[in-house]
């Protein structure tokens, strides 16, 4: 019996029935398989309050009815890697960290572009405008995939859902994520990386 | 007339450290907020936790104690007092897990990478224990081990990916400890079957959560390959709970596991 993903209803109208993948913008920190080297050992900071508003409301949203990139979402050799990088060493967590940003934002429309992250096909930012500390729109600015055919079809579903729910995600409850989500932890990187330089 | 600016401390840090041959990420949460100063120690010890099992069991550097062990150089009383900890620790989970989880039947001699990771990032998450916070999660790329959450009532809250759309969750656990997920669509060349020696699952995804994460990772990568008959087995293992989705789609679990919102029915 197929069950259905669970979906947290959403207050942004006309995502009922989008597939819940949840990010919430304030704290990432998904299950990051993949990382550009510049970002070892780094350490990110949020002065963000992270008290968490009650949990969302579920409802039920219908089967993913495409299986087309089921068969293909195992094993596929990605074009560009940082796998096994446990042969490159390591870099120690830099004792210094970022002062926190100061608590008030800016109360005016702003945008901001996150760092180009490798993910498990390539390569991808993410830009994201901002009036105050609300989150108005969440693009992807650069994508490059090296021609996967896996990661295109990845990407043709899931980057418009990843936008879309990290408008949704303000409200998201999720903290974590078990299992490996090459796309959306290139994507939380990136995002994050804008968010910090939007003091959201 | 001057302003102070007053600087609020970070009421989370977010870390991440490249180790192991994947990223682990460190999310910690203190809702009054948390000093770096006295938080940074806490988290270079974590940090030295990881590389150092890193050194000691890779199989992936030659000059590893445990590859030397793999490739008879040295005895087992010659090697870091660990790696026969980390054994017996994985001579349990094949007991436990019947015979599904098994680093002796790997060819090249034992292995026990599948259980290294998720005990070094318990290892790493007891030297944040005493840093004052509400919660921490250490992410060993998807295995988490955890303790308290983002306000220490509120328990964290993970998602478990959907096996056929890495992109989309299928579900969502309160985590109280540690989660871990194996499945083919992630690295299923780890999975091999101790019965026939190939790789091969029995289910498209299988998450384990209990208090270590290194059992937890085990007894997944055991659920993944053996399926019904580990998650069988699961109920008699005290304080640990699976949960699978076939490669039909189907859902089970043990009556135990903590999803955020239950399924209707088992």
């Amino acid at each position: 019996m197929r069950r259905t993903p669970i979906v947290l209803a959403g207050t942004v109208v006309g995502l009922a029935g989008v597939l819940g993948f949840h990010t919430s913008p304030a704290k990432l920190n998904l299950g990051t398989i993949n990382s550009t080297p510049t970002t070892v050992g780094s350490t990110t900071t949020s002065p963000t309050t992270t008290s968490a508003p009650p949990p969302s409301s579920t409802t039920s949203a219908p089967a993913p009815t495409s299986t087309t990139n089921a068969t293909t979402s195992a094993n596929a050799n990605p074009t560009t890697t940082t796998q096994r990088p446990s042969t490159t060493t390591t870099v120690r967590p830099s004792t210094t960290t970022t002062t926190p940003p100061t608590t008030t934002v800016p109360s005016t429309a702003r945008t901001a572009t996150g760092p180009l992250v490798n993910y498990y096909f390539g390569q991808l930012s993410v830009s994201v405008s901002a009036t105050g500390k609300k989150i108005t729109k969440v693009t992807i600015a650069t994508l490059s995939d090296g021609g996967n055919y896996r990661s295109q079809s990845i990407d043709q579903q899931s980057i418009p859902m990843l936008e879309q729910q990290a408008l949704q995600a303000q409200s998201a409850q999720i903290q974590g994520v078990s299992g490996a989500s090459y796309t959306s932890a290139g994507f939380a990187q990136s995002l994050q990386g804008a968010l910090t330089q939007l003091g959201i | 007339m001057s302003v102070a600016v007053e600087r609020a401390l970070p009421t989370t840090i977010h870390h991440r450290e490249l180790v192991m041959g994947t990223v682990v990420t460190f999310d910690v949460y203190r809702a009054a907020g948390i000093s770096p100063s006295a938080f940074l120690p806490h988290l270079a010890r974590a940090v030295d936790a990881l590389h150092r099992a890193d050194k000691v069991f890779s199989t992936w550097k030659a000059e590893s104690p445990v590859s030397q062990l793999r490739r008879g150089e040295i005895t087992l009383g010659e090697a870091p007092g660990e790696v026969l900890e980390v054994l017996t620790l994985c001579r349990r989970a094949r007991d436990l897990s019947g015979g599904w989880f098994d680093p002796w039947a790997i060819p090249g001699g034992v292995d026990p990478t599948g259980y290294v990771k998720g005990w070094a990032a318990q290892r790493a998450l007891e030297d944040l224990v005493d840093a004052q916070l509400d919660g921490a999660m250490v992410n060993a790329a998807g295995d988490i081990a955890s303790f308290g959450g983002v306000s220490g009532v509120q328990a964290f809250h993970v998602g478990i990916v959907d096996p056929d759309q890495p992109t989309v969750l299928a579900c969502a656990v309160e985590l109280r400890g540690a989660i871990a997920t194996s499945g083919a669509y992630e690295r299923g060349e780890h999975l091999v079957n101790p019965r026939h020696g190939e790789v091969d699952t029995s289910v498209a995804s299988a998450s384990v959560t209990g208090p270590d994460l290194g059992l937890a990772d085990a007894l997944a990568t055991a659920l993944a390959v053996g399926g019904d008959e580990v998650l069988t087995l699961l109920k008699d293992v005290e304080g640990y709970e699976g949960f699978t989705i076939g490669h039909d789609g189907a859902w089970k679990w043990t009556n135990g596991f903590p999803f955020v919102h239950a399924p209707a029915s088992n």
